[in-house]
């Protein structure tokens, strides 16, 4: 025990101590951060401003009714934005109303769109309306909040006008074509909780959280491993501890020092949302903190890890380089991009039996069964079937593993074929 | 007083390769014991069985008078000839380390890997990382390592492969002083130099049986006086002589082992005949001609 502790605090306290840890521990919450929030700054730095648009119609009132939806939308958006952020401002369109339908003057509306005199024109003749066609010619065409605000403005100002020809008051139209909101939420414990929005990114953040960080302390156990051949220090450390304590001190040093990475990051991750949650805790209620799926993240993600890396140690301890395990790693990475690929379809139904199945099989269980007590509420029986089956797997591939890395971690030469790899298996002691 | 390594019969096979089979010995405590052979005969196969790191197929290992255990390894100081560091630890730390896997106290290692970095003139590296120290440097460290625990048997592994002469010299003094301090030391090699200079016992192996056991000075005289080094100028056809066994010319001299009732003064005799003289010397059999003449004669 003493010899597997030391083996563990050697290997933790060198990775831990090591210049790349540091780096990497504080530059993925930068990575991140920066991801979020410089294009929301990109765009606040774009938003807001005027655009100049030409209405083509052969009705004028339907132009200007247009005119009309929008300024409404900008009026609308400002006062919600206002509760979100300040800095972001809605854009604020000028009409221009033509009636002139001819072909040559689209012509010159093109030629005013390229020269920069207008921001588009929208073709809203009546041939068009029969159509139900009609084009908006810009040179910012990739602006999906721009083509949503004029597509909504057009299909409420058509709408209204219809509904106006067939006979209905203003108000009655104003009120009919409110909008209803629909929001989706979770039931936990009989009563409604979190919404389907937020369980949906918490589930997919926690999940490639667990993914990468066994994605990549896996692939540290292989390394380590590998190094550790090639530097010729395994039969020094052999005369004085067993093979099973140096695979368990580097399993659970190695993993430990994911450990204090993902608690480092989730600190950060607290700290810098708090303060957000608690100011716009007025608008998305009462904030929610998952207790119960951090549980179950810690419980799969232990569990997860010592399976993928009990068969990446297998993995560095038949081969002698980085680059032969490259080809050799398949067997663990498989399995566990797979689980990943597999996730959208457990999400979106994760209590069909397909999910059972697969959040059944060990492999997939850490993702898969993290998924579903994420977004939903498998019975309990489920989880620890899962679990129970998770755990005797691991045991297994550990006690492969450690059979595999005895013999493994002595050979120097090529690398094993699989009838050589089962006689490692039998071999005494 | 019991055996300090005693091997039963033990034997190991890897896949269709027996690489030790049925060999048996026993070390007597104290003393320099060399297990020689060529290159593959089992030397490092049966070394790692001595100390657990693989186990025999069949056959029994004892060390200090009991059947094998992990619990004895810790009077059991291994010098592997596959022999690394961990690059990025600090020397000091390493040390307390290998140390500590070996029962010391941590403040005890420390104390200890000081003294022996002392003495050894590293006491300036010790919080250094070990890449940042030279080659020679590095082997030194292993030697500590090695020692630290102050093991009653001593076990290395080609200790004299890859090391400069400085170091070389060093390790032979330390394992004389080992010796002087009651320790039992055994190391395999194939370089019969070394074993003639150090050596007390020697177990001969090839292709994983002992051919040759026992004490190094009886097995030298069980040979006699057969063996003759002489230089002269001309040639005494000695290669062709029905006296001569074997015949070797190292340049400076020639080495002519006699067949078995020869008689050496007629070989002069016939010799002179032939050419000029200018040494004739009856010897001991040099372990090389032992080793040749015994690995030949199972081949």
């Amino acid at each position: 025990m003493r010899n597997i502790w030391m083996l563990i605090q050697r290997e933790y306290l060198e990775r831990v101590r090591s210049r790349s840890f540091v780096i990497f521990t504080l530059l993925m919450p930068a990575f991140m951060a920066g991801s979020v929030l410089i294009p929301e700054k990109i765009e606040q730095m774009n938003s807001g401003g005027e655009k100049r648009i030409v209405v083509v119609a052969n009705n004028p009132q339907l132009a200007a009714a247009v005119g009309r939806e929008l300024s409404a939308a900008a009026a609308k958006a400002k006062t919600d934005l206002a509760l979100e952020t300040e800095e972001l401002k809605p854009t604020v369109y000028t009409v221009q109303v033509d009636t002139d339908t001819s072909d040559a003057e689209g012509d010159r509306l093109r030629q005013q769109v390229s020269n920069g005199q207008i921001a588009g024109f929208l073709w809203l003749t009546d041939t068009a309306l029969e159509d139900h066609k009609v084009i908006y010619s810009t040179k910012e065409a990739a602006d999906f909040g721009q083509s949503v605000e004029i597509r909504n403005a057009v299909r409420t100002a058509v709408t209204k006008q219809r509904l106006s020809q067939k006979g209905m008051k203003d108000t009655d139209i104003d009120t009919m074509l409110t909008p209803i909101k629909l929001q989706t939420l979770r039931i936990e414990n009989g009563r409604e909780g979190t919404s389907g929005t937020t369980v949906f990114f918490t589930a997919f953040a926690m999940v490639m959280l667990l993914y990468s960080v066994v994605l990549i302390y896996g692939i540290a156990v292989m390394r380590s491993v590998i190094e550790e051949k090639n530097t010729r220090i395994l039969e020094v450390l052999l005369s004085a501890v067993t093979p099973r304590q140096l695979l368990a001190g580097k399993i659970l040093g190695v993993g430990a020092v994911g450990l204090t990475q993902i608690l480092i990051w989730v600190t950060f991750a607290i700290l810098f949302s708090v303060p957000g949650l608690l100011a716009s805790r007025s608008f998305l209620g009462e904030v929610h903190i998952p207790v119960g799926g951090m549980i179950a993240f810690a419980i799969f993600f232990l569990l997860g890890y010592l399976l993928y890396s009990s068969m990446y140690a297998a993995i560095g301890s038949m081969v002698n380089t980085d680059h032969e395990a490259q080809q050799m790693q398949w067997p663990a990475m498989v399995p566990l991009v797979l689980g990943v690929v597999l996730m959208n379809p457990v999400i979106q139904h994760p209590n069909s039996p397909l999910a059972f199945w697969l959040s059944i099989f060990p492999f997939f269980a850490p993702i898969l069964m993290l998924v579903r007590i994420l977004v939903s509420q498998p019975p309990l029986w489920q989880i620890a079937l899962s679990i129970a089956i998770m755990t005797a797997t691991v045991y297994g591939l550990l006690a492969l593993a450690s059979r595999i890395y005895r013999v493994g971690i002595l050979m120097y030469g090529k690398r094993p074929t699989l009838p050589e790899l089962r006689r490692w298996l039998r071999y005494a002691g | 007083m019991a055996d300090v390594v005693e091997l039963r019969g033990i034997r190991k096979s890897y896949d269709h390769f027996v690489a030790v089979d049925n060999l048996s010995l026993a070390i007597r405590t104290g003393g320099v014991y060399g297990l020689l052979g060529p290159n593959g005969a089992g030397k490092t196969s049966t070394i790692r069985m001595m100390i657990g790191i693989t186990m025999p197929d069949e056959g029994e290992v004892r060390l200090f008078g009991e059947r094998f255990h992990r619990g004895l390894l810790h009077r059991v100081g291994y010098l592997p000839e596959e022999r690394g560091l961990y690059k990025r630890m600090k020397v000091l730390d390493h040390l307390v380390l290998l140390g500590a896997l070996h029962n010391l106290s941590e403040t005890e290692a420390r104390k200890r890997s000081l003294a022996w970095c002392e003495r050894m003139q590293l006491s300036e590296w010790t919080h250094k990382k070990v890449e940042e120290l030279s080659k020679g440097m590095q082997q030194k460290i292993q030697f500590i390592a090695a020692l630290l625990h102050d093991p009653e048997l001593v076990i290395m592994d080609e200790p004299f492969a890859g090391l400069d002469p400085a170091n070389s010299v060093m390790l032979k003094d330390i394992l004389i002083e080992l010796k002087k301090a009651g320790k039992t030391i055994l190391f395999s090699t194939h370089r019969m130099d070394q074993v003639e200079r150090l050596c007390d016992s020697i177990c001969l192996i090839d292709h994983g049986h002992a051919i040759l056991e026992g004490d190094l000075k009886k097995i030298k005289a069980s040979y006699g006086k057969n063996h003759v080094q002489m230089q002269y100028e001309g040639d005494p056809g000695l290669e062709s002589c029905d006296l001569v066994q074997s015949f070797n010319n190292y340049g400076n001299y020639v080495e002519v082992r006699l067949k078995p009732g020869a008689d050496a003064q007629q070989l002069l005799r016939m010799a002179v005949d032939h050419a000029r003289i200018s040494r004739f010397e009856l010897l001991e059999p040099s372990l090389e001609e032992i080793f040749i003449d015994q690995v030949g004669r199972h081949a």
